[in-house]
């Protein structure tokens, strides 16, 4: 009995290294046929504008308004005040967690991520964010793509776009187990649909997996194993349409053709590498601890961030795990304490085995919500949204480490040091992974497109 | 009375507390706003308001409703006076003078909202603004329109673009160049004038055309490009008999046939649904259905059957409302065509009703002109266009048309009213039809449905009253906070509202239609700077772009103007339509746009190449009555569309992207025509169209997760039809699960399960969740009649480059990716119809040998190679597989290889 492993040895000798080439044949001229010179693979690694330390990007999107002055945005003002009548109205509110200095650099950090705050010195917070979107929805899509009037490709999508990736069993930008409805956030609206992001992981509530388990799916991706065959039958069966394939393919012009072939074959691997990227079994127990997957309340994001480390591990270009549920208008000590616990720990594993593994160094981590929330409070203990001022989060990738960035006002309502717009953090990310914001282009609707428009600085006090 | 009461404070106390809006919204609002003198204050007036109002209104109020906060909760802000008048969601906050109309006066005195919502104003303060209010309400915060930015563009830059570029100037009727007499070999190649077109820049290239396709390669190019199907086993050998006799009368009687069939139009209506975003949600994060997108579907098809003329079909979807219909059948048409303007994507979570009038106004602009016109016109919403010569002030001329219109694209309010909830600020109702549907697609209710939907609505608003009142401690769901009670119970509220508004008084469903009408009040709209909503400058007068028009433009008084536009648009008084539209023809003929850049006609996208033919076939399509079949029969009778695909070295060199059509265009079919041609093949296909869609069928409602509806409402409703006998027994345990805490929701999941037993409940939430899945794996119509949901587009489509719903698609993308590779190789769907597949040969083949010279023949309308047979046999007798395992699998095969999605 063959097992899929020795098949692919086997098997996948006839094409060699499979040149991605043709792959996906992404515009209308080269599907219909760009000649004997076959396209080249859009997905190969490319070459930055300039040297760069981050390769990779893992991005921990904190969706619904983490708060920035309960967590790393420290405001004494704002206890000493507290209680008083806040700038725009509302009595403001202290946090209700200790902010206490860590790390040689001395970074504040509040309680709320004690496990995450260790690794202070690695740290670089941007206490100057804002952007122009005060609702969720706009907000986490000018996150995303720069703007929430139209839909534009995602920060992820442009990065794949500008460096391609390095495996080629697996999608080069994934993002695992988005909300529902967020596609555009990873989507690759006008880019060629290859650079979009990979939805790995349902996310469909319990009750819509149960049934797709029942059902015979339950895959994290979609089709990716056939309910009925063997390997062996399916790779006799492959073997059949390939042969199938050479025998149409046209003379002289074979792109089209070429490019189906690999589609199956690099499908065909997938169908190997996603499973067993996805099945941590391999992963000794002392690593599952130390994420916090084998136990609430981390093992949801503790397993997300383990699975995050073994695709940037395996050269996925573009990674990004979403925990939610940050929107605390009321009950803020509670659950703003909940969704922290929930994601402490397995972020410090995160960066903790990624140094552990020289990866820190190249790979960007990327922590931060669509925006914080105000000073003063809400229904008693809740916060509402601010856009206006917030903080943000990055390490390793040639960042500066125990390092901050920016200000807020002493209260913490609006960013006056340095205020960093989401253009400008986009064009930083950009700048960390060696690709100059305003010459990563896509000409559409007979205009170059780039991620952050006509805006967009480098803040480069950041850069390491 | 009192029901009354409770209602108006229901309705009230919704708005109030979680920012839900029972709101109209139409362009009228900020025409009465802008409209309120700047009188200036007497010096009593300012130390009043700046000593007393301003005070309190930045203390208590701005925290939550100005610009500065950036909060505009309920879609109200009260940081200017234009702001305050126009009121949020509820409506206006202050009516000057009028204490019983200001909202603002109720809220601060708990009447009929509770504002500031921790605190009352003391009485002092109240009985401040009450003078206020009183005294008409002076306020010095005056927005002063800002001053019109300077203008990029002048007069004369515009001028030049129209005495210069060639998309600006009417087409023009060229003579075809006479063929060269020395080349009489060439020369006889040309059948048709458009022949002679290309034949001249091929000659002047020095290049050749390719040779003719073989029979069987130019039939399935004729079946899939007219109608989205493959040829039958029949056809294919009448064709090759008869193209061998005679070819151009072969191509002429199949071209024919296939134009009068009706599937004609859903392959065509298919382009027609691309380019403009049909969609059946709204999109976005809360994404609302539009359970009557369908019939603009639908509209869409028969039009392209019945060769509606082009300038009609344009004009009424623009402004069908407002053309005369000869009867009730063609005004409900006319209606429904109209739908173009209303299924464009919407944020209805938007909070401010002014941004929200702002930004559909856009989509509308924007699907207009560039559907119509091949011009981003929309480009221009913050300044003038940096490449075409469309100034800003052209943008907001045309606003104001849109800004004057009114869109529904919600659900009808029933007789308790209109709810949206937290999530859903933007509430809309649709148009009555004039005709009934004869075959209705919506759901009927008996009487004691209805009785008991009635029912519903009264609990909860009930519940809701006594959640204001803070009597809620017995309908308080435990575990839950009064704000997601009251988030919860607005959320049932609209859904079970919803199911009322859109049957009669009996129970049956009545028929609505998305679509536009004038608003309320007209006028122009002023220019925005930087598109930003609170910088209005000065009113710009509803035109057309003064670069794309010569005529003037002056709608009937009191109206929007939209059907001005609408004849200017759907005429040859502009210079684009007629060609954007051949264009379009063309591109699906011949794989290529003539502009390939098919909406985009201005300086930005690629010029034409071979601007003379597209003149020509422009004209020529106005002067057939804008027939689009005639268009069509006219490329395909030519001998350019008979050429085979075969390449050649030098003519590639010469002219690598095949811009002068040197040969037939390789065209890899589209998701449809893949999904359709797998159906029919497999002889799985229903070719009647069904009523409505799954939309219709699941009403009004948010999408989540891919599912319409929840999946265990569907499990309830089949467990009280399926064990009714057992309901008694079964009642209070689901009562437990609804309303118990979590420890009794558990134990009681438990008790169900044990009563109905583990294996009976997963068939049920599989049932559950397929009937509500918008994958469709299990339906069998044509592609075109599958949901369009957006972000949840069935998978057979979205694998294959289908058109996203949210953007103007003329061009699909053709993606070879390892996605579709999954696809072919497991999807429940492949798999299903190669099984079919293999039944079909089955059952008409008599032996092996038979069955897959059959296959080939249905698969590719061709038999299959030495090479082939050898290779099918081979895979057959040694697949591993049993013989039906294997003959399904052989099936797949020719389904997942290359030749199946290309055509040559």
């Amino acid at each position: 009995m063959y097992t899929r492993r020795d098949l692919l040895k086997h098997t996948s000798a006839g094409f060699g290294y499979l040149a991605l080439a043709g792959l996906a044949s992404l515009s209308r001229t080269s599907a219909l046929g760009a000649g004997a010179d076959v396209a080249a693979n859009p997905l190969s690694p490319k070459p930055p504008h300039f040297p760069a330390k981050a390769k990779r990007v893992i991005f921990l999107c904190m969706q619904g308004g983490p708060s920035h002055v309960d967590t790393f945005d420290y405001k004494p003002a704002l206890a000493s005040d507290d209680g008083k009548r806040g700038k725009y109205g509302g009595a403001l509110l202290k946090s209700p967690w200790q902010f206490r200095q860590r790390g040689e650099s001395g970074l504040w950090i509040s309680d709320l991520f004690p496990e995450v705050a260790k690794h202070a010195d690695e740290m670089c917070l941007i206490r100057s964010m804002h952007c122009d979107q005060p609702v969720h929805p706009g907000a986490m899509t000018q996150m995303h793509t720069g703007t929430a009037q139209f839909v534009r490709p995602s920060l992820g999508a442009w990065t794949l776009y500008g460096l391609g990736t390095e495996n080629e069993s697996l999608p080069g930008f994934v993002s695992l187990s988005p909300p529902a409805g967020s596609s555009r956030n990873y989507s690759s609206a006008f880019l060629p649909a290859i650079y979009g992001g990979t939805k790995v992981g349902g996310s469909g509530g319990r009750f819509a997996q149960a049934a797709r388990f029942n059902a015979g799916g339950g895959q994290a991706v979609p089709d990716i194993s056939n309910p009925k065959r063997t390997t062996a039958q399916q790779r006799r069966q492959l073997d059949f349409i390939q042969s199938l394939n050479r025998s149409q393919m046209p003379a002289g012009d074979g792109a089209n053709v070429e490019g189906v072939i690999q589609s199956y074959e690099l499908a065909f691997r997938m169908q190997d590498a996603m499973p067993e990227l996805m099945d941590l079994s391999g992963e000794d127990q002392r690593t599952i601890s130390m994420y916090g997957a084998d136990s609430d309340p981390t093992r949801t994001f503790g397993r997300q961030c383990l699975l995050a480390r073994r695709f940037a591990e395996a050269g996925v270009r573009f990674i990004e795990v979403t925990h939610g549920n940050w929107d605390q208008h009321a009950r803020l000590t509670e659950d703003h304490a909940a969704r922290a616990e929930a994601c402490d720990q397995p972020i410090a594993a995160l960066l903790a085995d990624l140094k552990q593994r020289d990866m820190l160094k190249d790979t960007l981590v990327m922590w931060g919500g669509e925006f914080g929330r105000t000073p003063s409070a809400q229904n008693g203990n809740g916060r509402n949204h601010n856009n206006k001022g917030y903080t943000l989060w990055m390490a390793g990738g040639g960042t500066k480490g125990g390092f901050s960035y920016g200000a807020t006002d002493e209260h913490g309502f609006e960013a006056v040091e340095n205020p960093c717009h989401v253009h400008d953090w986009h064009a930083t990310v950009l700048h960390l992974l060696g690709l100059d914001h305003t010459r990563l282009t896509y000409r559409y609707a007979g205009r170059d497109f780039r991620l952050t428009d006509v805006y967009g600085n480098v803040a480069r006090d950041i850069l390491a | 009375m009192f029901f009354q009461r409770i209602l108006r404070s229901v309705l009230f106390f919704v708005s109030a507390a979680s920012l839900v809006g029972v709101a109209d919204f139409s362009a009228a609002a900020d025409d009465s706003a802008d409209d309120v003198a700047a009188t200036p204050l007497t010096p009593e007036q300012s130390k009043f308001f700046e000593t007393k109002i301003r005070p309190v209104l930045v203390r208590e109020c701005y925290g939550c409703h100005s610009k500065q906060a950036g909060q505009s909760k309920g879609g109200l802000r009260l940081d200017t006076q234009a702001a305050m008048i126009e009121g949020g969601d509820s409506g206006p906050a202050i009516v000057p003078g009028d204490l019983d109309a200001s909202l603002f006066f109720g809220a601060i005195t708990h009447t009929d909202f509770v504002m500031p919502p921790k605190r009352k104003l003391t009485d002092a303060e109240i009985a401040d603004f009450r003078t206020w209010i009183l005294d008409g309400a002076p306020d010095p915060r005056v927005i002063t329109p800002v001053e019109t930015p300077a203008q990029t563009i002048d007069d004369e830059m515009i001028a030049q673009a129209k005495r210069t570029f060639w998309a600006y100037q009417a087409p023009r009727r060229s003579r075809p160049p006479e063929p060269d007499t020395a080349s009489t070999h060439a020369a006889a190649w040309s059948k048709t004038t458009i022949d002679r077109f290309l034949l001249n820049e091929l000659d002047d290239a020095g290049l050749q055309p390719a040779a003719d396709a073989a029979a069987p390669i130019l039939l399935r190019r004729l079946c899939f490009d007219l109608i989205g199907l493959p040829p039958t086993p029949e056809q294919l050998e009448w064709f090759t008999a008869a193209y061998d006799q005679n070819p151009d009368a072969a191509v002429a009687r199949v071209v024919d046939r296939l134009l009068d069939s009706h599937q004609f139009g859903e392959h065509w209506g298919r382009h027609w649904l691309d380019v403009v975003r049909y969609g059946e949600s709204t999109g976005r994060e809360v994404n609302m259905t539009y359970p009557n997108a369908w019939r603009y579907r639908d509209y869409v098809i028969d039009s392209v059957n019945a060769d509606k003329p082009y300038d009609e079909f344009v004009q009424e979807q623009i402004a069908g409302d407002l053309l005369p219909a000869a009867d009730d059948n063609e005004w409900s048409e006319h209606l429904v065509a109209t739908g173009f303007l209303a299924i464009g994507t919407k944020n209805v979570n938007e909070q401010s009703g002014a941004q929200f009038a702002a930004d559909l106004a856009d989509e509308q602009i924007d699907a207009t002109t560039r559907v119509f016109l091949g011009t981003s016109v929309a480009c221009a919403r913050c300044h003038d266009h940096k490449f075409d010569p469309i100034r800003q002030s052209d943008y907001y001329a045309m606003a104001g048309i849109f800004r004057s219109t009114k869109t529904f694209f919600g659900t009808p309010p029933s007789q308790y009213g209109s709810f949206g909830g937290p999530q859903q600020r933007r509430v809309s109702s649709l148009i009555l039809l004039p005709t009934d549907d004869p075959d209705p697609a919506g759901r009927s209710y008996s009487p004691e449905e209805l009785q008991q939907l009635h029912q519903d609505i009264r609990d909860r608003q009930a519940e809701l009253v006594e959640l204001r009142r803070g009597e809620s401690a017995t309908s308080t769901r435990r575990g839950a906070s009064p704000q997601q009670m009251r988030i919860r119970l607005t959320n049932e509220l609209g859904t079970l509202s919803a199911k009322l508004g859109v049957v009669d008084e009996n129970g049956q469903p009545r028929s609505y239609c998305m679509g536009v009408q004038d608003a309320d009040t007209v006028g122009d709209a002023p220019l925005l700077v930087r598109g930003e909503i609170d910088q209005p400058a000065g009113r710009i007068k509803r035109g057309l772009p003064a670069a794309l028009s010569d005529v003037s433009f002056s709608p009937q008084p009191g109206t929007s103007g939209r059907l001005e536009l609408a004849r200017w648009i759907g005429s040859d008084d502009n210079t684009l339509a007629a060609r954007v539209m051949v264009n379009r023809i063309w591109q699906h003929v011949f794989g290529q746009g003539i502009v390939p850049t098919t909406e985009d006609f201005g300086m930005t996208g690629t010029a034409p190449s071979h601007p003379e033919l597209l003149d020509h076939l422009a004209i020529e399509f106005m002067e057939s009555d804008w027939s689009v079949k005639t268009m069509i029969r006219q490329m395909m009778l030519t001998r350019a569309y008979r050429m085979q695909s075969t390449f050649d070295v030098a003519s590639h060199e010469a002219d690598p992207d095949n811009r002068l059509l040197w040969r037939a265009n390789v065209k890899r079919l589209n998701a449809e025509s893949l999904r359709d041609a797998m159906l029919v093949i497999a002889g799985a296909l229903e070719t009647e169209r069904p009523t409505g869609s799954k939309v219709a069928q699941a009403g009004y409602s948010r999408v989540r997760d891919g599912q319409l509806g929840d999946p265990r409402d569907a499990v309830r409703r089949t467990m009280q039809t399926t064990l009714t006998s057992r309901r008694g027994r079964l009642a209070p345990i689901f009562d437990r699960i609804r309303n118990g805490n979590p420890r009794e929701q558990a134990l009681a999941r438990n008790q169900l399960r044990s009563a109905i037993g583990n294996q009976r409940m997963a068939e049920l939430a599989t049932a559950a969740y397929d009937e509500g899945s918008l994958d469709s794996v299990s339906n069998n119509h044509r592609s075109v009649y599958l949901p369009v949901v957006r972000d949840f587009v069935p998978r057979s489509l979205d694998v294959f480059d289908f058109a996203d719903p949210s953007m103007v698609i003329g061009t699909r993308e053709t993606s070879n990716t390892p996605n579709q590779a999954l696809y072919m190789l497991n999807n429940p769907l492949t798999l299903r119809l190669s099984e079919a597949f293999a039944e079909r040969l089955l059952q008409e083949g008599r032996s092996t040998k038979d069955r897959v010279e059959m296959a080939f023949v249905l698969a590719y309308g061709r038999p299959p190679s030495a090479a082939e047979r050898t290779a099918s046999h081979r895979f057959l007798s040694s697949s591993g597989l049993l013989p039906k395992s294997a003959l399904a699998a052989f099936c797949q095969s020719l389904f997942a290889a290359a030749e199946f999605r290309y055509l040559n």
